[in-house]
């Protein structure tokens, strides 16, 4: 297979304080192809990625690009090399022009120091046709759509010439047509000699164009072949480090009554949305990023408004006006992002996981140590929480055991409703087994869970059933025999007649 | 990536928690020590006596700005309430002890609802709390200024000077210092509402998903701030005798000198009233130093700066975020 390749890891590692997050990672990459890159998240690959565009310095190993070998890049270096990376969170300048935006740092001046607008417009124009975009060079970038904006990162590309193109996730913002329009793009880069590293959580569509994958897991490498000697499920197991069986575990009970029926629900993004959830079973939730997901979930935990539907809760309505009376009624929320939302990180575990119990808790207007302490004992070892002490600070505890103190909290006050948004993200395989095995227990306690994921693998291996969404609606609902990752993004991305009307 | 959330090793967590948590206990410990040799004065019952006194006016101010830091917030309006409260015991009293209790009531009244606008303005509007507290205290000079016609009008009773008694170095203000510490920090420390303000301020957003009541929350600190300063304004107004519009003239910034010093950090939800009562201790015993050494009043403020940043300096250092 090595023909040609055009860049070369030779064992690549990183360590952040004090923590390897890439081990001795060697792959290569052929000149022309597309180099698809998958892996969990927290796997290490927009770390990886990140070194290979100058922005990250390894701690050791080699990078050769072209025959030429570093030890380390810049950023600089990277782009006058040819190395270009188009990031998830697009970085364009939006009140500036599609032309200025291609050319940011390198306008063309005349000798008196003006910039030439006339030449960039062209060249702009002509980069963006021969990507076969229709893009008027003058709109200012913030007017553009997501899916636009990334063909105009694409152009910006290659107005560097840029020889290796890094696309980070391009899927998780586009869809449907968007996305095809993207393929195509890629497909004529490639032609003209153009490679594509390619990081993505969607395996059907890695199948669709990439010649080779590398997959990671943890930081390691676990290998590199082309797309032809593998199968989907092969591919799975690589990044998970387990058969599927073992992963997921599947629910061994009935499940019971309805717990939560949503009838009609609309807010700002929602748009008339209707489910049921049983007691004891887990519903997934999948869609694109900004389908209406997280904001489903806000709708229940009374974070939005409702402006039309209503919500009955174990056969009563339920209209709550915030997240206190949706946690008094035994409706817990927790929020995709651990750091910011849902953890204290500089408050010690024993009192992040005791917050929402504290009124249990005190006698003569004090906390009682003694039954804190109770409890504390009881959630580290229910969910097996690795920590030191309980009076650690939170931050401290790796991502998959924060998690856990998330989940701890709540787990005090034994809600009926848990809705877990990206309850996996940023944790390691192993936490991630556990945190699988958790939901399941607490399914056996007769918790009703709604899981939001972009994972789409975790969303397919625990959810009893699936919700799929678009543009703030429930577009289908797959159980059994239906679902199938095909499936799902059919429904997630198909564009529909007169839905954004 | 998410480099931030992988632990450190162990013995930089220790030494840095060891700066946060015992830092000014420590300097403390240093300039009280190197007090024997430069200002034997310093421990004579007069200077004892003074440090105290003049530390509880500030140290009960610095509870309640201690409250406030905590919630991620900041008072400036308390030079304003103490005024106020100056005003309010000469005029409601007029010099007479009977009419003492009224005029505490009246004082704690309206310090309570200055509290209340501090904290609608900031949870309700999202005033930014330095702005909101400046506009509230300019409010307050002004509201007090336009009731007496810029003559500071009434008396101040006698009874009041019973907070210039003292039992050797004790006195009362002292002594309502320590009770005062004494209950906060029960209520940081031991209660579901010192537990919850420590939340809201570490992480308001998921505060408010583990279902707080953040802006009561908020506003309670707000509120007990501006009780605190009363209660300091009264002190302040025993001492002093007389009504003075710069009777506090500093209090506001070296109240959060104090409880910065003591290791409250600004951005909320880190902090102990143990150490703003050391950092109010470092700041008087500092100062009296340089006035028993003879030193200038630019050169007293130099060094009060020079503690200030390097106890911010250090303290950033040390915390992990």
């Amino acid at each position: 297979m090595t023909i040609d390749p055009i860049l070369e890891l030779q064992h690549i590692s990183k360590v952040y304080a004090g923590v390897p997050v890439l081990k001795d990672v060697s792959f290569a990459c052929q000149r022309g192809q597309v180099h698809a890159l998958v892996g969990e998240n927290g796997a290490g690959k927009s770390t990886l990625m990140k070194i290979v565009a100058g922005a990250v310095q390894p701690n050791g190993g080699t990078i050769t690009f072209k025959g030429e070998t570093f030890s380390h890049l810049n950023t600089r270096l990277a782009l006058d090399k040819g190395i270009s990376i188009i990031y998830q969170e697009l970085a364009l300048i939006p009140h500036m022009t599609v032309a200025e935006n291609i050319f940011l740092g390198r306008e063309q001046r005349t000798s008196l120091g003006f910039t030439r607008q006339k030449l960039m417009m062209d060249e702009a124009a002509a980069l963006l046709q021969r990507l076969g975009v229709q893009i008027d060079p003058r709109t200012p970038a913030g007017e553009l759509t997501v899916a636009r904006q990334q063909m105009v990162e694409i152009a910006k590309s290659l107005s560097r010439n840029a020889d290796l193109i890094i696309m980070d996730e391009p899927s998780a913002i586009l869809a449907g047509q968007e996305l095809e329009q993207l393929f195509q793009i890629i497909e004529t880069l490639t032609q003209a000699g153009v490679t594509i590293i390619y990081i993505s959580h969607r395996l059907d569509e890695v199948f669709q164009i990439a010649k080779n994958v590398t997959v990671l897991k943890d930081g390691e490498l676990v290998g590199t072949a082309p797309i032809e000697q593998l199968n989907r499920a092969r591919l799975v197991e690589m990044m998970v480090g387990r058969s599927l069986d073992e992963v997921f575990p599947k629910s061994k009970h009935a499940i019971g009554d309805p717990v939560l029926v949503a009838e009609n629900l609309s807010t700002q993004t929602l748009k008339q949305a209707s489910f049921t959830l049983h007691a004891g079973e887990i519903v997934g939730v999948a869609g694109m990023v900004g389908s209406g997901r997280t904001e489903l979930a806000r709708a229940i935990f009374g974070a939005d408004a409702l402006q039309t539907g209503h919500i009955t809760l174990k056969g009563v309505p339920f209209a709550p006006r915030g997240p206190q009376q949706a946690i008094e009624n035994g409706v817990t929320l927790v929020p995709e992002d651990r750091k910011q939302q849902g953890l204290f990180t500089g408050l010690s575990i024993r009192h992040n996981i005791t917050l929402p119990i504290l009124k249990r808790l005190t006698r003569w207007g004090m906390v009682d140590r003694k039954a804190e302490n109770d409890v504390i004992a009881r959630a580290k070892s229910d969910l097996s929480i690795n920590m030191a002490s309980p009076e650690l600070e939170a931050q401290f505890l790796s991502g998959g055991n924060q998690q856990k103190v998330v989940l701890a909290k709540w787990l005090q006050i034994l809600p009926s409703v848990i809705i877990l948004d990206e309850p996996t993200r940023g944790i390691d395989v192993g936490a991630k087994f556990e945190i699988y095995q958790l939901m399941r227990q607490l399914n056996e306690k007769g918790v009703a869970i709604l899981m939001i994921s972009s994972e789409l693998v975790e969303v397919l291996g625990m959810s009893d059933r699936i919700l799929v969404m678009q543009d703030g609606r429930i577009v289908g609902e797959l159980a059994g025999e239906q679902v199938s990752e095909q499936a799902v993004i059919t429904l997630a991305t198909t564009h529909r007649e007169g839905m954004s009307a | 990536m998410s480099a931030e959330m992988w632990p450190l090793p162990s013995t930089t967590i220790a030494v840095r928690r060891f700066i946060v948590q015992y830092g000014v206990y420590v300097s403390l410990g240093i300039v009280l020590v190197a007090g024997i040799f430069l200002t034997p004065n310093l421990y004579s019952s007069q200077t004892l006596e003074v440090i105290f006194k003049q530390g509880a006016q500030l140290g009960i101010v610095a509870i309640g700005q201690t409250l406030v830091l905590l919630v991620s917030g900041l008072d400036l309006s308390m030079t304003g309430v103490i005024f106020m409260t100056s005003v309010v015991i000469a005029r409601v009293s007029n010099g007479n002890d009977q009419m003492l209790i009224p005029a505490f009531i009246v004082a704690y009244g309206l310090g309570g609802l200055v509290g209340l606008a501090n904290g609608f303005l900031v949870t309700k509007r999202k005033v930014p709390p330095f702005v909101a507290t400046l506009g509230v205290l300019i409010l307050v000079q002004g509201a007090v200024q336009a009731y007496t016609l810029g003559v500071p009008g009434g008396f101040v009773p006698d009874g009041l000077g019973i907070v210039n008694q003292s039992f050797g170095f004790i006195t009362i203000p002292l002594i309502l210092w320590i009770i005062l510490s004494v209950i906060f920090i029960g209520v940081l420390r031991l209660t579901p509402y010192g537990r919850r303000i420590y939340a809201v301020g570490s992480n308001p957003i998921a505060a408010r998903l583990s279902g707080l009541s953040v802006n009561w929350l908020v506003t309670s600190a707000y509120v007990l701030c501006s009780l605190c300063a009363v209660t300091s304004g009264i002190i302040l107004t025993g001492y002093v005798g007389y009504v003075d519009r710069f009777i506090a003239s500093g209090f506001d910034l070296d109240s959060i000198a104090a409880a910065v010093i003591g290791g409250t950090s600004f951005a909320g939800g880190r902090g102990s009233l143990l150490g703003t009562i050391a950092g109010v201790l470092l700041i008087q015993v500092l100062s009296t130093m340089a006035l028993l050494l003879g030193l200038d009043i630019q050169v007293q403020l130099i060094i009060k700066g020079l503690v200030i940043l390097v106890a911010v300096a250090l303290y950033s250092a040390a915390r992990v975020e």
